[in-house]
């Protein structure tokens, strides 16, 4: 039910944006040249995506991502863990990676810069960065989830520590662990992205930025499209992952 | 696994003996890691262990402060309006959309998936285009900070609109209120926590917007400065700029807190509304 | 409205006996009819299934009388008192109030007091009282005599200034009834108000709320599931069966007043409170 009217919704969505891409520069309701239409926007994707610099540029940009993600991950994980494990550091640590967390990251990219310079691991570590602190905050919330009452009643069925680990501790955890690492992925991605428009001499970012600057709508669309296609698809694979836990679930 | 003792065990003895609750020796340990940050601000630049460049030590970052501070002003004015007007087309906007979005369920499902969707996307690479479309003036960082902050803005508002008391609605129609009493007396009080959470979280994005596009392309504004100083390897002044920003951001956080409070303390309710903002 | 009247005659006819303990006999027979419902039948469709809720629903209540409305859940009693607030729209048949039809909700002439209390939060007990009044332009100085008239009834004239955060379950009930009776209806409707309270509570609100009756001087109609606090309450109870809701019986209750706790020990409780159970049972 909920599946099928958020597929028509997309569907719907998606039609009407196209039609109004294509149709707006076609009628001549806004400058082809500042938007070019949704065709000759996808004939141009198609054309970059024929020649080995694209994918050389989505490569890098990747590689910087995943990397970071995977830093990042088992990092926030390891420190949210920790963290909340403990009473003491709890109380100490919170308050403060809450105020860390809330306080916009973007505007030390400079000191990275002033740091690392412009290379590969600048843009990795700004990307750890940008990322590490929401997962620590999904840790603490996916390790509140465990309910108490169920720990419990695991207790006092004597179920020994594994056996907490998996019936107890891992299906209640998953869903925000999942959570977790879609909303990172979105902190993540935006930060190499940034790095790379910032202050880079090769990636998408990069090539988006050089774009802009050259007036190269239909490239710098092109890539816009393709960035949001992966970011996108990369959400909603995840997101499917959650509906069918919660399937188990209940 | 340590967990279960975490949840329940609290080391009584300890706390006993040392004559003070966990949370005194936790806020006493918060404080003197804020004050070692700040000591080693100052004192690991100036032994020399790291370079100045890397970290210049707080009195110099400081003291730029102060000598440029007719600088800093100019261009934190500039940034200032244009978080302004990005504020009243994200937030504004955003908030009635959200509202709209939140409180019509025909909306709220063919919509909100969407909505979310879009939420994956970095907005960050639409920036060049917007300084194509609109230079590299004003117009683009408030375009691009409007359109940074309003989908969660949006998001935040249908959430909270959603858990809005159906039953105030129905006491108020038994009471014969109209439908434009009810919008009035019922639907927009009983809304306010969620616009006040939604606008401070907007407000955050709308601030990090304005301050990143000035960073990237501009030729004006505090994030413009900061690009500027580290063009220009002056760290000092880098770091100046960053605690301007932050003193900005952080500020606009409190105010908006204040606020909440006040209405909180008025009886408003909607608690799920007021949970630490997940994006900014 | 001579139909009415018609209306009220052909109720009193067909459930004059067996199934209306109501006799002529009875003292509140000629007393005038405050609410009189005729053929009422409800049907709602979710999703292109259609569900009879209730179905040849008629009664009638004496002016007065503290009527409860009892029955299994999901039998429509909520959407019954809706319907008798004017919130929801029956399918078919009449309600009437003081011989007027009641299309719309009137607080002039019904009340209503719901389960959560329903006060806006950021309003004191006083402006919550005053609301009714507030959205009929009745100006301030009257607004605030009135509301202070009807918190006074309630108990709850130190609280004028509290904010519904800062009472108890019960004191936000009062509230409640406060603004339901406000505007001095003849008729005040409860939908299962006690139901969140817990139980030492729900019978101190209970003894509360006989005495406001009392004062008042009005008609209750009282939906609840608790057929002890039915019987405890009431004048008569009406038992609905389950969806679609029909009415099983009127039961008189003939317990005398004022009524006291130890009445539910004795044994003329246990044959009402008996006697209903086996009716919504079946």
């Amino acid at each position: 039910m909920a599946t099928r009217d958020a597929v028509l919704g997309y569907g719907a969505a998606g039609a009407v944006f196209l039609a109004l891409w294509e149709a707006a520069p076609r009628l001549g309701w806004v400058d082809e040249r500042l938007l070019p239409p949704f065709s000759d926007v996808a004939a141009a994707l198609g054309a970059m995506a024929a020649t080995a610099t694209f994918w050389q540029q989505v490569q890098l940009t990747l590689l910087e991502t995943l990397t970071a993600f995977a830093i990042a991950l088992p990092l926030g994980a390891l420190l949210g863990v920790l963290v909340q494990e403990s009473r003491l550091a709890s109380l100490i640590f919170k308050p403060l990676i809450f105020f860390v967390f809330s306080i916009p990251k973007s505007i030390f990219l400079p000191i990275f810069i002033l740091i690392l310079g412009i290379a590969f691991w600048q843009k990795v570590a700004f990307g750890v960065f940008s990322t590490v602190f929401i997962v620590m905050m999904t840790t603490f919330s996916a390790v509140e989830s465990v309910r108490e009452d169920q720990l419990r009643v695991a207790r006092s069925l004597d179920a020994s520590t594994m056996q907490k680990i998996l019936f107890v501790y891992l299906p209640s955890m998953t869903p925000v662990l999942l959570e977790a690492v879609r909303v990172a992925m979105i902190f993540n991605f935006t930060g190499i992205l940034l790095a790379e428009m910032y202050a880079s001499r090769e990636g998408i970012g990069n090539a988006i930025g050089v774009w802009g600057l050259g007036f190269q709508i239909k490239e710098l669309l092109a890539m816009v499209l393709f960035v949001s296609v992966l970011a996108i698809g990369f959400n909603e694979a995840i997101r499917y992952v959650e509906a069918k836990c919660e399937h188990w679930r209940n | 696994m340590a967990y279960d003792q975490s949840v329940t065990q609290v080391p009584r003895g300890r706390d006993a003996s040392a004559g003070m609750s966990l949370e005194t020796k936790a806020r006493i340990c918060r404080y003197a890691i804020i004050a070692a940050v700040i000591a080693a601000w100052e004192i690991v630049p100036r032994l020399g262990l790291v370079p100045r460049l890397f970290l210049p030590s707080l009195s110099s970052t400081l003291a730029v402060l102060a000598a440029q501070s007719g600088d800093f002003a100019i261009q934190m004015l500039v940034t200032l309006q244009e978080v302004a007007m990005a504020l009243v087309f994200a937030c504004g906007f955003g908030i009635l959309f959200g509202l709209w979005v939140g409180s019509t369920l025909t909306v709220r499902k063919a919509l909100l998936p969407v909505v979310s969707a879009l939420f994956a996307v970095p907005l960050v690479v639409l920036y060049p285009l917007f300084t194509a479309w609109f230079g590299i003036g004003s117009a683009s960082k408030v375009v691009f900070a409007s359109v940074y902050g309003l989908l969660p803005t949006v998001l935040g508002t249908a959430a909270g609109a959603q858990t809005i008391d159906r039953q105030l609605t129905q006491a108020a129609r038994s009471m014969g209120a109209t439908r434009l009493q009810q919008i009035l007396w019922v639907t927009l009080p009983a809304s306010v926590p969620t616009v006040l959470a939604s606008f401070r979280l907007g407000g955050a994005l709308v601030i990090v917007g304005v301050v990143v596009a000035e960073m990237m392309m501009s030729s004006a504004g505090i994030g413009f400065l900061l690009s500027k100083y580290r063009t220009q390897l002056n760290s000092p002044g880098v770091f100046a700029a960053i605690i301007l920003i932050l003193a900005l951001a952080i500020g606009f956080d409190l105010a908006v807190q204040a606020i909440e409070r006040r209405w909180t303390a008025g009886g408003g309710r909607n608690k799920a509304a007021r949970r630490p903002a997940d994006m900014s | 409205m001579p139909r009415m009247t018609e209306a009220a005659a052909s109720i009193r006819k067909r459930h004059g006996s067996p199934m209306s303990l109501v006799g002529p006999d009875h003292p509140a027979a000629d007393a005038g009819k405050t609410l009189e419902v005729r053929d009422l039948d409800h049907t709602y469709s979710v999703n292109g299934k259609t569900t009879q809720a209730l179905k040849d629903i008629a009664f009638d209540v004496s002016a007065g009388r503290f009527l409860s409305i009892v029955g299994p859940s999901g039998c429509g009693k909520s959407s019954l008192l809706m319907m008798l607030a004017g919130l929801l729209t029956p399918s078919e048949g009449v309600i009437a109030v003081g011989g007027r039809p009641l299309t719309k909700p009137d607080p002039t002439r019904v009340g209503v007091v719901f389960q959560d209390a329903s006060l806006f939060p950021w309003l004191t007990a006083r402006r919550n009282v005053e609301f009714p009044l507030f959205l009929r332009g009745v100006d301030k100085a009257l607004r605030r005599e009135k509301a202070e008239e009807a918190l006074a009834l309630v108990g709850l004239e130190r609280f004028a200034d509290s904010l519904p955060h800062e009472l108890s379950g019960g004191m936000k009930q009062r509230v409640s009834i406060a603004r339901g009776l406000v505007q001095d209806p003849p008729i005040l409707l409860m939908d299962e108000p006690f139901a969140a309270l817990d139980e030492q509570t729900r019978i101190t609100m209970g003894d509360e709320l006989l005495r406001i009756w009392e004062k008042a001087r009005k008609t209750i109609v009282f939906v609840t599931h608790g057929l002890s606090e039915a019987i405890y309450l009431s004048d008569e109870v009406l038992v609905l069966s389950g969806r679609p809701g029909r009415i099983l019986d009127r039961v008189v209750i003939d317990l005398p007043r004022p009524r006291s706790l130890d009445m539910m020990a004795q044994p003329r409780f246990a044959e009402l409170r008996e006697a209903i159970w086996h009716m919504i049972k079946a």
